[in-house]
């Protein structure tokens, strides 16, 4: 048996399609990483793509890197590893060139390509090229998305997407302004309409830190699933890890330790059942 | 499918936890009481056919060693006449008074009164002048010819030879009730015995010592029929002594309980093997005498265990005798049984295979020759087994096709999550390539297991004789010194040239190919010396008469010429390495001329130091792991000439040198010997792992790209390939994740791949356990072929495993 090809598979075949992917190819934007064997951001095996810029300051950031629009340096873990740049400029095609390698792999298991941030909203224009490009190859793609943007912004992405894994930090507005910086007003909103105008199926997850969302904030959280979005929208409980702290400090932050300490075991089943009692099909972790 | 795929069903039986409590032993003693049967039998039969005298000491130590019946036990036969002991092989070296003492220094221990003995048997084996050990012979051969002995030496080849009187040093202990010497890769026809017993084996052979086959039959046929019938009639004997003891057992016991489970164990053992199994349970301790009549080979394997034990299973429980509970119990007590055989050998093999090495690989799964799959409820039943005792053996070898059901990989995955390390998964659509490559029919082909760790063979088919690792970068190191050895501080190779005069990669690479193609057929002759040696010394009636038309050809297995013939293997270790170091030179002294070969030599023969900005170079150029031409390019054209060339070399049983590529721990000892190396390591640095793994946190791509690199190296030339994995638990958590590392597997066994295995267990338990030694004693690691307890490795080895590059 010769070795299998690795080029990309076939692209889209009407002529529009490909006039709209050749230049969907040149888009340009910002990622910060593209993750291969992504296993917890959708079904299958997965390309992860992260996009770099984030209208949120959430305290507890995991990618504090992501936030900035721009390339930056970050320091090593230790003195003696050298700082690094986190962010480069390419375009969409070079994203889906990436991102087409592991076709094989997507095949079987029905995996694909997730666009994540950062907040992929930030860069419409270039999430869009890249979801329609591998949506075309015929790769499952998904957006992992906070929803804060116009809805204008969220359809125009979305609409290639077969998958939304759409993050639900707080119920309370006030809650919500102080520990990401902005409302949710139109989080809520928009996660409606794409559940009710758009039709793409939706997971909803919740990064879950102690004294910020628990306790009533997530009955309130799990009624708002359950009324608004239906109880067939599957629930991720993501624990929080301080792991982004480190990363923060890395980036010359002045930022204080918010103290934020991760969930423990009983803090996650308490969340889960809380979810449960709602009629919501709750898990830990992405899938 | 009635067996849960899933969650946990079965706890183990009392009986089987009891049984793996009492595992835990300080230490395993050697023994010699079958050594000495074995010099009494030789003295016996001076100046008789070495057919004769070996079939005679076989029957002679079936009758006559010490045999027991351990606590609880349901299966009969232990490899030794100790519980947990190691028999001498008088076939190897002789375990000189240095070697006993540096064993001791380990996991071993010798009564003083059985050491003295062991001096005594040593010297009363010397004396007899029609005595001979593998090691006499080869140094006899090997250590006389000018071009070989520096190759011996070299280190090309492990384990380098020390010296003319020593030569690679040390003996070999081991349980099991068959003859050495061990390491054939060979799948003994198990249907057979289980389908129609020894009784009709031995009427055979009569049958054509009354009339021939052919007519008239020749004094070696006789020869051979005769020891047939010696030796199965003696095995017949043996389980009737265990029957006999059973019984009076019984009588004794006052547990009417356990007298009951005697008395049945005395019933089966007056049946089988003797005669046709009728129940799973003769049919286990069919299948268990004859894998102790294959042993005491630390390659024994089951074949395809799942398969053939299959029928037994199905009409039990459909007739309403076997629950699937109690088969679980059986299988679990199998691997039990397998833990308790064990071998070890002198210092400079034991580095090569560290851990109590052993390969005792049960294949399960895979296709039928129709294409169907052809996995069935015992293949369940014996990944749950592994996962209930998460005991490190026997291996579990997987068979992986385009139709293998995901829920069976999602088990498998089950126990792979266990950090057992096991099963490796194997992919049909190469080995069928291999074999039907060579001629084999695709019935037979489809049949293929795994022998030794991943080495593919056909049942009772074709059998593997001489293995022996070939150091590709020691090689390559022989040829940047213009046939010098660094090591030996001699020349060993051919004058390929001076490197620093070479003008293009190119011809660099052909000169490299012409060295690595005279230092392989060196390889290849010491095989062939070994190969004779073995004809000569050591036939076994039994392991011959259960291979096709084993009895009939009148024909012990090494005189025969199979119609696939891979007798002889030279196995690859550092082709990683290799190709890294080659990617190296070629992008920075020929494309991009940022150094000379000159100023390489120099950086290599100070082994970098002097030369710490150059080294950083070497190591930043393009490394294999990440999906990246520029070196797997490379090293598939690497393997592709290794492979050319040993299927243009010849085996001296017929056919052709086989290519494999596979390391074991070899990668340990072969980097101690192997100086710097232009891919940036350090003299006396481990090699990459397996033959396919990258080095060692230099694939910093990912899981896929990995995978990438290694599908453009063509594997199907190769009797197997390794690539070993270590991911975090994190991504094993839950059955999804179970399902997508089984697509994954799946995914690259379907396209090219060969062999994958992996290890799951966080980098910090590693590093914890390598410092608490006793608070995880039980923690099991998957090391090449097979699985060792983490604890029992040498440092080195232990380091390798924490540094294979975690993926989460």
């Amino acid at each position: 048996m010769s070795p299998p090809d690795a080029r990309p598979p076939q692209h889209p075949t009407s002529a529009a399609e490909r006039a709209d992917a050749a230049g969907g190819r040149q888009v340009r934007g910002t990622i910060f990483d593209i993750q291969s064997y992504s296993i917890h951001d959708g079904p299958g095996i997965r390309t992860t793509v992260f996009l770099k810029g984030c209208p949120l300051r959430c305290e507890w950031c995991q990618n504090p890197e992501s936030q900035a629009r721009e390339p930056q340096l970050m320091a090593g873990r230790t003195a003696d590893e050298p700082p690094t740049t986190v962010g480069s400029v390419v375009t969409a095609g070079e994203v889906f060139d990436r991102v087409a390698v592991d076709a094989l792999f997507y095949t079987r298991s029905g995996g694909g390509v997730t666009v994540s941030g950062g907040e992929p909203l930030t860069q419409p224009a270039f999430a869009a090229a890249i979801l329609e490009l591998c949506r075309g190859a015929g790769f499952h793609t998904a957006v992992d998305t906070s929803g804060h943007a116009t809805w204008r912004t969220v359809a125009r992405v979305l609409t290639h997407a077969d998958l939304v894994l759409y993050d639900l930090k707080h119920l309370d507005v006030d809650w919500h302004r102080k520990v990401t910086g902005v409302t949710n007003r139109r989080i809520l909103e928009n996660a409606v309409r794409i559940r009710h105008e758009l039709g793409v199926p939706m997971s909803v997850r919740i990064p879950l830190v102690p004294g910020v969302n628990d306790g009533d904030n997530l009955t309130a959280t799990a009624r708002f699933i359950a009324e608004q979005l239906g109880t067939d929208t599957p629930v991720h409980v993501l624990p929080y890890h301080r792991l982004g702290v480190g990363k923060a400090q890395g980036l010359g932050w002045e930022l204080d330790d918010p103290g934020y300490t991760p969930p423990t075991d009983d803090e996650v089943a308490a969340a889960l059942s809380t979810l449960t009692r709602h009629g919501l099909r709750a898990v830990v972790g992405g899938r | 499918m009635t067996v849960s795929t899933t969650t946990p069903t079965t706890p183990m039986t009392s009986r089987v936890a009891r049984m793996i409590d009492d595992l835990c032993i300080s230490s395993f003693p050697l023994c010699i009481e079958q050594f000495g049967l074995v010099c009494d039998s030789l003295d016996e039969t001076v100046g008789q056919p070495m057919v004769l005298r070996r079939a005679r000491l076989h029957a002679h130590v079936l009758d006559h060693i010490s045999i027991f019946i351990e606590e609880g036990d349901l299966l009969c036969g232990s490899g030794a006449s100790k519980p947990f002991g190691m028999e001498i092989q008088y076939e190897y070296g002789v375990w000189t008074p240095d070697e006993v003492q540096s064993l001791k220094g380990e996991h071993y221990s010798i009564s003083p009164e059985d050491e003295a003995e062991l001096y005594r048997l040593n010297q009363r084996f010397a004396e007899q002048p029609a005595n001979s050990t593998l090691v006499d012979a080869l140094t006899r051969e090997l250590a006389t010819d000018e071009r070989m002995w520096p190759f011996m030496k070299s280190g090309v080849i492990l384990p380098p030879w020390k010296d003319k009187k020593t030569a690679s040093g040390g003996g070999y202990a081991m349980s099991g009730y068959g003859l050495g010497p061990g390491f054939f890769l060979v799948c003994i026809d198990f249907e057979r015995i289980l389908r129609d017993g020894a009784q009709a084996v031995v009427d055979e052979a009569r049958g054509y010592l009354q009339s021939p086959p052919d007519g008239v039959a020749t004094q070696d046929q006789v020869d051979y029929w005769t020891a047939v019938v010696i030796v199965f009639e003696a095995w017949v004997r043996f389980a009737e002594r265990y029957a006999a003891l059973a019984q009076s057992m019984a009588a004794a016991e006052g547990d009417p309980a356990r007298a009951a489970e005697l008395r049945e164990i005395a019933q089966i053992c007056r049946r089988v093997p003797r005669h046709p199994a009728r129940t799973f349970r003769e049919a286990l301790q069919a299948f268990w005498f004859t894998f102790l009549m294959a042993c005491p080979s630390p390659t024994a394997t089951a074949g395809r265990f799942d398969q053939f034990m299959y029928p037994y299973y199905r009409d039990d429980v459909e007739a309403g005798t076997l629950t699937e509970e109690a088969a679980l119990e059986l299988l679990e007590i199998l691997r039990v049984k397998v833990m308790k055989i064990n071998r070890v050998s002198g210092k400079a093999n034991r580095a090569k295979n560290a851990g109590m090495a052993k390969w005792h690989n049960w294949t399960i799964g895979g296709r039928n020759a129709d294409g169907s799959d052809a996995t069935n409820d015992l293949t369940y039943l014996l990944l749950e087994a592994a996962r209930v005792t998460r005991l490190p053996h026997h291996t579990l070898t997987l068979r992986v096709h385009d139709g293998t059901p995901p829920e069976l990989m999602v088990k498998a995955m089950e126990v792979v999550r266990t950090g057992i390390g096991m099963p490796a998964f194997i992919g049909d659509d190469s080995y069928v390539e291999f074999f039907t490559r060579g001629g084999v029919s695709p019935e037979d082909a489809h049949n293929y297991c795994a022998t030794g760790c991943v080495d593919g063979n056909i049942p009772a088919v074709t059998r593997t004789q001489v293995v022996t690792f070939f150091v590709l970068p020691q090689a390559l190191d022989v040829f940047l010194h213009n046939g010098f050895c660094r090591y030996t501080g001699e020349q060993v190779g051919i004058e390929t040239g001076d490197v620093a005069t070479m003008r293009t990669f190119e011809e660099l690479k052909t000169a490299f190919f012409r060295q690595l193609y005279y230092l392989m057929e060196l390889g290849c002759t010491r095989n062939n010396v070994e190969l004779l040696a073995e004809r000569d010394l050591f036939p076994d009636a039994f392991r011959s008469a259960l291979m096709r038309d084993g009895v009939r050809s009148g024909k012990d297995m090494l005189a025969r010429t199979f119609s696939f013939e891979n007798a002889s293997l030279l196995c690859a270790v550092g082709g990683v390495n290799t190709g890294d170091s080659l990617a190296a030179v070629k992008s920075l002294v020929f494309d991009t001329g940022r150094y000379t070969m000159a100023d390489l030599m120099a950086a290599l023969d100070a082994d970098w130091v002097g030369f710490e900005e150059m080294r950083r170079d070497f190591l930043a150029a393009p490394k294999y792991g990440n999906n990246d031409d520029a070196v797997d390019d490379l090293i598939a054209e690497v393997y592709r000439f290794y492979a050319d060339s040993c299927y243009s070399m010849g085996n001296a049983y017929g056919g052709t040198l086989t290519p494999n590529a596979i390391s074991i721990t070899a990668h340990q000892p072969a980097g101690a010997v192997t100086g710097a190396t232009p891919d940036g390591r350090k003299g006396g640095d481990i090699l990459a792992d397996a033959s396919l793994s990258p080095e060692h946190g230099k694939d910093t791509s990912g899981l896929t790209a990995v995978l990438w690199s290694a599908m453009k190296v063509d594997q199907d030339p190769y009797q197997g390939t390794l690539m070993n994995m270590k991911v975090h638990p994190s991504s094993l958590r839950t059955e999804d994740d179970l399902a997508k590392l089984g697509s994954f597997v799946q995914t690259y066994l379907t396209h090219g791949g060969k062999h994958i295995q992996f290890n799951v267990v966080s980098r910090e338990d590693l590093e914890e356990a390598k410092f608490l030694p006793e608070a995880h004693r039980d923690l099991v690691v998957r090391v090449a072929g097979y699985s060792a307890y983490f604890t029992q490795l040498p440092d080195t080895i232990q380091d390798e495993v924490i540094c294979r590059t975690e993926q989460h």
